[in-house]
């Protein structure tokens, strides 16, 4: 994906050539779907909100400044647009306290094993508090850089760097068992 | 740093490790297939779509400013009316030292049936002269 084509793109959309802006929901609309996935765990809703970021941000390339990179823009649209989305509409999640460690009876394989800690973890991460569940979706949406997960929810990254702590730590205590952290004896 | 917090810390960049392995590995969702075609829809016929039409301040403005100044004046003498009611007992007459106020306005303020028909009636007439207002800007915009 090249900063340029995006560029040269909103350009003609902005001098009235309109399908220009097929080129950047091409490029774009993998990523902008995957990020409202993450948020709302609904493929249909995922693809409804996708659509609305990408008229918003129609709407919007005229406000787009190219000191930013437009993907920088396009994401921090986005996620605005989401996490709003998400408040109006809470995604479908259980509470932390539910979340109970799974007991498996089967014999112990590992590919089952892997896939039921990794929902316990997932479903934990969907029950967090908001501004915690969603500096991880962002963190981990842009392989772990801090500085592109600030920049999408329009924090300064040492906020970012707190709440990704406090939700690790959130995650730690409510699945000890499926996070391999080791019972701990008083010294 | 005691054996507590040592065993404490490597805990944590356990746990970190292993949510840092889980949640990298996120599946990946395609886009369906007439995603982007529906998207280009939406956003032709938003190009398409007449611009909003912008409110008509100018028009609008000297309403405003006139139903701004009658709202102010019944609120001042409404509060001039309250504040003279406290100071004056039941059997004395009050009186008015705000300029606009009439000597008729403390019975309308303080009166019985009559004041409220008043009231009413000037409830309505304001209403009415609202919604005339109102359709003339409208139509005035069309």
């Amino acid at each position: 994906m090249s900063a340029n084509d995006d560029q040269a793109d909103v350009e003609r959309v902005l001098a009235g050539e309109i399908s220009a802006f097929e080129g950047i929901v091409q490029r774009w609309q993998g990523p902008l779907i995957n990020l409202a996935y993450r948020f709302s765990r609904d493929r249909g809703r995922a693809e409804e909100m996708a659509q609305e970021a990408f008229l918003r941000a129609y709407r919007a390339l005229g406000q787009w400044r190219k000191d930013a990179v437009f993907s920088t823009w396009l994401f921090a649209l986005a996620t605005n647009l989401y996490r709003s989305e998400l408040r109006r509409i809470p995604a479908r999640s259980v509470s932390l306290d539910e979340i109970a460690e799974p007991v498996d009876v089967r014999p112990s394989d590992g590919g089952l094993e892997d896939y039921d800690r990794d929902l316990a973890v997932r479903r934990a991460v969907g029950a967090l508090p908001a501004k915690y569940r969603e500096a991880l979706t962002l963190f981990y949406f842009h392989d772990m850089n801090i500085t592109a997960a600030a920049q999408s929810l329009g924090l300064p990254e040492g906020t970012v760097k707190a709440r990704l702590s406090r939700g690790r730590d959130i995650l730690r205590s409510k699945l000890p068992q499926q996070l391999a952290v080791p019972r701990l004896k008083e010294a | 740093m005691g054996r507590s917090s040592i065993g404490q810390s490597i805990g944590r960049s356990i746990g970190r490790d292993a949510i840092d392995r889980i949640l990298s590995r996120e599946e990946e969702i395609l886009p369906s297939s007439g995603f982007a075609v529906s998207v280009m829809d939406v956003v032709r016929s938003e190009a398409a779509a007449p611009p909003p039409i912008p409110f008509p301040w100018k028009r609008a403005l000297p309403g405003i400013i006139a139903a701004a100044f009658v709202l102010g004046l019944v609120i001042i003498a409404v509060v001039v009316g309250i504040v003279q009611a406290g100071k004056t007992t039941n059997s004395q007459l009050f009186i008015f030292t705000s300029p606009f106020a009439s000597p008729s306005l403390p019975r309308l303020l303080h009166g019985g049936i009559e004041s409220a028909v008043v009231w009413t009636l000037l409830a309505l007439l304001f209403a009415f002269a609202s919604v005339k207002f109102s359709m003339r800007v409208l139509s005035g915009a069309a």
